[in-house]
């Protein structure tokens, strides 16, 4: 489960997000979707031949994040440590997020497990996974047919 | 609150028109805590990287503004979106306590971490007092 904390206490200078949130609150239908989203998010572009899942993960170690794969489903894992020795006491403003936290995907059918890749760079996890060949685009030639 | 020495500015400044934003602009969030020298300030700025981060403090004001650049080539459509990607634009109203001069910054994994050092307390000074001399 992760486990997070946000700022205590209030704070008039939250993050435009929270701002939306607390607007989205009013409207209570949506209150339960805001806040039962799962950590990280992540959004998915396409390209011909690959899919790529991002998620931002600031401040997260290389050597904290996991990225498994096993039977079709997608599994990342990592934990976010504040400074060590730092009682909380010393903290004037807390708004970032820590913990641990563990996310599962479901894949699409067509992705080479073997070939995924992933990279973190500036704080976004980047997971490459290319495309079946058969899935990817392919020209069929049009040929004329016999007139009957 | 009275005795921060660092709090958020109450208006965030539009962003500096140098900037062309293309994007949506969020206000990260932070974390600042105390140390035996001053305050650290952690701010998260995924997708930042040095080159594309500007710090700034003029006068008492500390200004980041951080543009993100995403690990995606341009040609890739999004088919699934949980986050909104933008730029990172907050504002700090710094107290004379900070030593302007030694504020230093690094930025590292998406994390900018900006050491804000306490100016050295000044010596008690004895202050002479004269007595005026009463004439008559």
């Amino acid at each position: 489960m992760p486990v997070f904390r946000w700022g205590q206490g209030w704070d008039p200078f939250r993050d435009l997000e929270r701002e939306v949130d607390q607007l989205l609150a009013n409207a209570s239908l949506f209150h339960g979707i805001r806040f039962g989203r799962q950590y990280p998010p992540v959004n998915v572009y396409e390209l011909n031949n690959e899919l790529l899942l991002t998620a931002e993960l600031p401040g997260t170690r290389v050597d904290d994040l996991e990225v498994l794969i096993s039977g079709g489903v997608l599994t990342i894992k990592g934990k976010r440590s504040g400074p060590e020795g730092l009682s909380d006491d010393r903290f004037r403003r807390q708004e970032r997020p820590r913990g641990n936290w563990q996310r599962s995907l479901t894949l699409p059918d067509h992705i080479q497990e073997d070939k995924m890749r992933a990279e973190f760079t500036n704080g976004v996890l980047c997971i490459r996974l290319p495309k079946a060949e058969a899935t990817r685009p392919r020209q069929i030639p049009v040929t004329n047919g016999q007139p009957s | 609150m009275s005795n921060e020495i660092v709090r958020a500015s109450e208006t965030a400044p539009p962003p500096p028109p140098e900037y062309p934003i293309d994007q949506v602009v969020f206000t990260p969030p932070i974390d600042i805590f105390e140390t035996e020298e001053g305050l650290v300030l952690q701010a998260d700025l995924p997708g930042v990287s040095s080159e594309s981060l500007e710090l700034q403090v003029q006068d008492n004001k500390l200004s980041l503004f951080g543009r993100v650049a995403l690990p995606i080539p341009s040609e890739a459509r999004l088919i699934h979106q949980e986050y909104q990607v933008g730029h990172f634009l907050r504002s700090f109203i710094l107290s004379d306590e900070v030593d302007h001069e030694r504020i230093a910054a690094k930025l590292n994994q998406g994390v900018l971490e900006v050491i804000l050092p306490r100016l050295p307390k000044a010596e008690p000074r004895r202050i002479q007092i004269q007595v005026e001399s009463k004439d008559g």
